[in-house]
């Protein structure tokens, strides 16, 4: 599903974001992705949206290779991910359902496709009851779900989560994170980049830790039954 | 791309000059002025040409026929009558006429007063006046090659043309079109620079939507096609706009003109085209210009941030 090899980031003010990573994610896994700020979490979900290209080494997300992605291959191959952000990325105008849609219709959907995916990834969220509603009248937690439906709508394989739980109340963010869990059981891989700690330790899983461009731990830890606010 | 979501795209687009109604509005007045300074320029050209060709149509040359002693009658006439043949065969003269000796002296006793007008009866040998063709030159920027055309000509003595006045006016017509090109093309790459800028201000104000749709794998095509048609639909509004003003102040300008038709006419201005000729090409030109201004404007603008 995600395979890095060698991979180097160097930027042209000088900082080498990434060094020698090498990384491999199965169908089907849950990964946190931690480390501090400046330890190259960003560049790495750069270099898996194809918004960036390695100085050396090779990418392959879905089994492309992402370096020789050019033009309208680089969006065909984003229909095949789903990315959430921290600060959700809605349009503001338009209604959750709206919002949903447009990325089915931005993947060539047919009418009769949208108005039966629509509802049901609305309904994995919890969000169906709010589909008329306008992204501004809903609240931090709720657009991040209306940002995970938006995710799920063309039924990606991977799913990348960045900071997600970044402008959330822990209780919403430890719910956020279960749904993920949810989502994860359902078949999707799952990457989330997070500098919470406490969620990580409370759901276990596969952890990445990065630390100044190098990844110094990837292990795989058990949950702990309590959650720290 | 499926029909549905074309559809779905271009009333996006139709309804964002709505939603964006104070940055539409900065590109449809821009466009606006630009379009009708464009048009009022055509329409100056267009008129200027016509009235250039009515003052070249005034141009006259005079070919004299040889005038051989002894000449037998049949032989002149057969000369005559191939001069004539000639020049009518050729395509750069118009309204070719014939002045015999007799005519010619009679035009010139005409131009006399009392006395003076029986002076040419008095003269040795009879009437002096040549016999003569004019004609008038239909491209006058060729007349010197029509001349040499007309000097080769057996039977002829001499052509006077009036290369002077034929020189001005070419001279005179190839500023005029060099400075009203260079005057349109400025226009043009003026309008564009300042559209494709108040449409970039359009563009930074929704580029939060453009990341959205580059990272749902929204292709440039998808990206750009909202945006076309919003270009477009703000372009032909301008362009109705500016057909309607143009149409008023050309039409204020042609009464003016044809209500002082003696004082033009002796500057050649009697034949302006009348706005119902041109009314509709008008609308279709002004309308086709601003639609292409509007997307082109856009298209520059939209590149920088179609790089996600």
């Amino acid at each position: 599903m995600v395979d890095m090899k060698n991979v180097n980031v160097h930027y042209s003010s000088g900082v080498d974001a990434l060094v020698d990573v090498d990384l491999h994610i199965n169908d089907g896994e849950f990964v946190f992705i931690v480390g501090e700020s400046g330890a190259g979490k960003s560049t790495l979900m750069k270099l898996m949206l194809r918004e960036l290209t390695p100085s050396s080494g090779r990418v392959f997300v879905n089994g492309r290779n992402l370096s020789a992605l050019k033009g309208n291959k680089v969006a065909m191959f984003r229909r095949t991910i789903g990315v959430v952000f921290q600060e959700f990325r809605l349009i503001q105008d338009y209604t959750v359902y709206e919002n949903v849609a447009f990325a089915l219709r931005v993947a060539d959907s047919s009418n009769k496709t949208i108005r039966q995916r629509v509802p049901y990834v609305l309904n994995l969220v919890d969000m169906g009851p709010k589909a008329k509603h306008k992204i501004k009248e809903l609240s931090g937690g709720e657009q991040q779900r209306v940002a995970i439906a938006r995710a799920l709508a063309n039924d990606p394989g991977l799913l990348i989560v960045d900071e997600p739980t970044g402008n959330l109340d822990p209780k919403r963010s430890y719910e956020l994170v279960g749904l993920l869990k949810e989502i994860n059981r359902c078949g999707t891989t799952v990457v989330m980049i997070t500098h919470e700690h406490n969620l990580v330790r409370y759901f276990g899983g596969r952890i990445i830790n990065l630390d100044k461009g190098t990844i110094t731990f990837d292990e795989t830890i058990g949950g702990s039954d309590y959650y720290e606010e | 791309m499926r029909n549905n979501n074309v559809s779905y795209l271009v009333k996006k687009g139709v309804s964002s000059v709505w939603k964006n109604l104070v940055m539409s509005f900065a590109s449809f007045s821009i466009l606006l002025v630009s379009l009708l300074q464009v048009s009022i320029a055509v329409l100056f050209i267009l008129n200027a040409n016509i009235i250039m060709g009515n003052i070249e149509d005034t141009n006259q040359i005079a070919v004299f026929v040889e005038d051989i002693e002894n000449e037998s009658q049949a032989a002149h006439d057969k000369k005559v009558e191939h001069i004539r043949d000639v020049l009518n065969a050729n395509e750069n003269l118009t309204d070719v006429k014939y002045i015999s000796k007799e005519e010619a002296a009679q035009k010139w006793s005409e131009t006399m007063s009392g006395e003076a007008s029986e002076l040419i009866n008095m003269v040795p040998g009879g009437n002096p006046m040549p016999e003569t063709f004019t004609a008038r030159v239909t491209d006058i920027r060729n007349i010197r090659f029509t001349v040499s055309a007309i000097k080769s000509i057996e039977g002829v003595e001499q052509v006077n043309a009036p290369y002077d006045f034929a020189n001005a006016l070419v001279n005179i017509r190839n500023a005029f079109s060099l400075i009203i090109i260079a005057m349109l093309v400025v226009l043009i790459i003026v309008s564009i620079v300042v559209i494709s800028n108040t449409i970039r201000a359009s563009v930074f104000a929704r580029r939060n939507e453009i990341t959205i749709m580059k990272y749902v794998g929204a292709t440039n095509g998808f990206i750009k096609l909202p945006f076309f048609v919003e270009g477009c639909f703000v372009g032909m509004l301008a362009g109705a706009v500016s057909w309607g003003l143009t149409c008023f102040i050309y039409s204020s300008v042609f009464t003016l003109f044809t209500d002082n038709l003696t004082l033009w006419q002796m500057f050649g201005f009697f034949n302006l085209i009348p706005l119902a000729s041109i009314r509709w090409l008008l609308l279709l030109a002004n309308c086709t210009a601003g639609a292409l201004l509007g997307a082109v404007g856009t298209m520059i603008s939209m590149n920088k941030y179609l790089k996600v």
